[in-house]
């Protein structure tokens, strides 16, 4: 069975959406995949959502957010990981013969519930939280481990950052942030030794959607045109602890990474035009381009990745959508030529505790 | 080409107020632990894990089921939580399902736990999940909307406050025999009556629990099952369906999911058992594990799932059809929900104790012959349902 992509949105990129209520920016998005894909919501059989009542501020979120995003009187599940993750599951619905036509969406509204203090909240009562350890501290410990094991310096990482923000500046679906030089990102204050605070990708609010389809549903319905076919998908989880020896050794991403180029067919990354990586910040990538062997740099991000825009829960889902977009000759300035297969990545957790990796080919159906 | 799912093992812990002897990981360690004994496996026979974990604002640790990874031996897994609501633990159960099922993974363990007497008063939690602007002041809560929804069903169908306390003196007295119930014992329909009054016609009888424990089931495909099981139970049918957040448009003529009478069981019903091949759910299946926190609950199941016409289930629980002796159907052996609802993972526990009951391994909650059982489970107010057909052998798919 073949899982495709009919249409996929984003929330226009917002520092601060304070235009809309949280629900209101699910339905425009959710709606705007449905028009995208040329469906009406009626067809849909599935929704899986991805979303975190902590950031979304209140409990079981999905009661208020499910009928935005496209659910009613449909079956619909909700997972908590990552925006990313939710696709992952979709995937399995979808190859378990669950669903024919279904939509993932995910959300965050960033600036309405500060990540850091839920992170704090992630913390068990008796070691972690006491500590503080929240996103910084976490990810400062992340960089300090892959600085030591592969040889990081700050230099690298400032000028990937530098990088990841030019090309960002040319993404219309991305905040368009001005482009840092080098001495202020030195200049700028240490959030937790050794990240600084202009190394980390600022978080903004949105929302990113994705109708999926099998072979039986285009079959039936031939009026509808794939953007793309989601060959694989893979994801895992790294221990809760924060010790140097798990920070340092990557295994979950190696992991998803490893499993999703499996099943797309693929034997590594030079089978890939495209990586699209969830890089919180310039070590992030640092560490994310050497652990997956990617040799070919102007293949990394070429949206900008989360200094583009960072809807911190679904960053991850942001990505797919941009390497939807990138097999499907649709990025607009961001396009890269000739794009066969795009990987996206997503991270979550406490210094990256679980990572996703989705593969995107050219879709190839029907003389399409 | 979808792979066949079965059940190969199951663990619960007793539910109690409090496990102060636990932290929550541990609690969750205690039934991944349990769950691949019973099954005879070990942590590297699980491919991968789905976390069933509802609003961990009871519990005050965010997202805690990253705080258990290890103790439920995720570490390098691909791990997943579900959450919705009352309804996780099922939804836990089809995403798995959903996982083996795929052939993505060969094994997938299921677990959660539960510790909602963390927070004084969970309704005041469960308030928060209403809409700020109009439902929050009321003050709604999972008490209040339920008395709303058994006003109603009563006045429609004509019964009365003792038919419902009929169902809480069936469930408590199953949980007797129920070795994890957090309630138990004989009580009568006087003394039913005669509990507080929380929610008019809601009296605390009426009433589930505040539960914590934890419980973990063992999912594997049809290799698995034969290295691992001599007796699995067969999931032959599953689905969901969400409904609108909004109780008033439940409420409308014109509503295509009615709230009293909850039409989105019978929809869920409809899917799940056409997949498993039940076409007369009154006499192919033996026993059901019903989610019913509410003693309202019961027969609006019973009746949305075709066990027999809308508004006679409590005519009938009067006549003793839904006795585990000498009724037509066993209905919740365990309890239920009304003896036990420790709501991370209620869905998963009506879920293990209608598999084991397949899998004879009810203990003294046994039933003759059971070759068909059903679970539910149920979120957010009725807005989710979800329902797991099971079976002695591979049917329907």
């Amino acid at each position: 069975m073949n899982i495709y992509v009919l249409g996929v949105a984003l929330h226009p990129a917002v520092g601060n959406e304070r235009t809309m209520r949280l629900e209101e920016m699910a339905y425009h998005t959710a709606r705007s995949a449905l028009d995208h894909a040329g469906i009406s919501r009626k067809q849909l059989d599935s929704l899986t959502i991805g979303a975190c009542d902590e950031l979304d501020g209140r409990p079981i979120s999905s009661m208020l957010m499910s009928a935005p995003a496209g659910a009613y009187n449909i079956d619909e599940i909700k997972v908590t990981d990552s925006g990313a993750s939710a696709l992952c599951l979709a995937y399995a619905r979808f190859l378990s013969g669950e669903s024919e036509l279904g939509m993932v969406v995910s959300w965050c509204k960033s600036s309405k519930t500060n990540p850091e203090s839920v992170m704090l909240l992630r913390g068990d009562p008796f070691y972690t939280r006491p500590l503080g350890v929240g996103t910084a501290v976490s990810d400062a410990l992340f960089a300090q481990a892959v600085g030591e094991e592969y040889g990081v310096t700050e230099q690298e990482v400032n000028e990937r950052v530098v990088s990841a923000f030019r090309k960002a500046a040319g993404n219309e679906r991305g905040m368009r942030h001005p482009v840092p030089d080098e001495a202020s990102l030195v200049a700028s204050p240490l959030d937790a030794t050794p990240l600084r605070a202009a190394q980390r990708a600022p978080y903004t609010d949105g929302a990113a959607a994705l109708v999926l389809a099998t072979d039986t549903f285009l079959d039936a319905n031939p009026e509808c045109h794939p953007l793309a076919r989601l060959s694989g998908v893979g994801w895992a989880s790294d221990s809760y602890r924060l010790e140097a020896k798990r920070l340092r050794a990557m295994n979950s991403a190696r992991a998803a990474w490893q499993t999703a180029l499996s099943r797309a067919g693929l034997k590594d990354a030079d089978d890939l035009d495209v990586i699209e990586l969830d890089s919180q910040t310039g070590y992030h990538e640092a560490a994310y381009v050497r652990a997956f062997g990617i040799k070919k740099q102007d293949a990394v991000s070429p949206s900008g990745g989360p200094f583009a825009q960072n809807p911190y829960f679904c960053t991850g889902l942001v990505n797919a959508v941009e390497a939807v977009l990138q097999v499907s000759n649709q990025a607009g300035a961001v396009q890269r030529d000739g794009v066969r297969r795009a990987a996206a990545h997503g991270c979550h957790g406490c210094a990256q505790q679980g990572n996703v990796v989705m593969v995107f080919e050219a879709a190839q159906r029907g003389g399409q | 080409m979808t792979e066949t799912v079965a059940v190969l093992g199951t663990f619960q812990t007793p539910f109690r107020t409090r496990h102060l002897d636990h932290t929550f990981a541990e609690q969750a360690q205690l039934a991944a632990v349990g769950a691949m004994n019973d099954a005879g496996m070990t942590p590297d026979d699980v491919d991968a894990i789905i976390f069933s974990l509802a609003p961990s604002h009871f519990m005050g640790v965010a997202d805690a089921d990253r705080w258990s990874l290890d103790y439920v031996f995720g570490a390098g897994k691909p791990v997943m939580r579900v959450h919705t609501g009352g309804a996780t633990g099922g939804s836990a159960v089809q995403a798995g399902y959903n996982l083996i099922r795929s052939g993505l993974y060969r094994s997938v363990m299921i677990v959660g736990a539960e510790r909602i007497a963390e927070t004084p008063d969970a309704q005041k939690v469960l308030n928060l999940i209403f809409d700020q602007f109009y439902e929050r002041d009321m003050p709604l809560s999972t008490n209040t909307t339920v008395a709303l929804w058994a006003t109603a069903y009563l006045h429609r169908h004509g019964f009365t406050q003792e038919d419902m306390a009929r169902v809480v003196v069936r469930a408590r007295r199953n949980a007797l025999k129920n070795p994890n119930a957090h309630l138990k014992g004989d009580v009568t329909i006087e003394e039913v009556m005669a509990s507080p009054m929380i929610s008019y016609p809601l009296k605390l009888f009426d009433i589930c629990p505040r539960s914590s424990g934890s419980a973990a089931m063992i999912l594997g495909n049809m290799d698995m099952a034969k290295s691992f099981s001599t007796r699995p139970a067969f999931i032959n049918g599953a689905a969901s369906r969400t409904t609108t957040y909004w109780l008033g448009d439940r409420m409308t003529p014109s509503t295509d999911s009615e709230y009293f009478d909850c039409k989105i069981m019978e929809q869920v019903g409809q899917f799940a058992l056409r997949n498993a091949r039940i076409t007369d759910p009154l006499n192919q299946i033996q026993v059901t594990e019903f989610y019913d926190p509410y003693s309202i609950m019961t027969p609006i199941q019973l009746e949305q799932l075709g066990f027999c016409a809308p508004g006679t289930a409590y005519r009938l629980e009067r006549e003793g059809y839904w006795n585990v002796e000498g009724g037509a159907v066993a209905v919740n052996p365990s309890g239920g929900t009304l003896c036990t609802n420790p709501i991370a993972v209620t869905g998963l526990v009506r879920a293990i104790d209608a598999a084991n009951q397949i899998m004879r391994k009810a203990g003294t909650m046994q039933v003759p012959g059971v070759k068909n059982a059903v679970s539910s489970s149920v979120g957010g107010i009725a807005q989710f349902y979800n329902c797991t057909v099971f079976g002695d052998e591979p049917r329907g798919h």
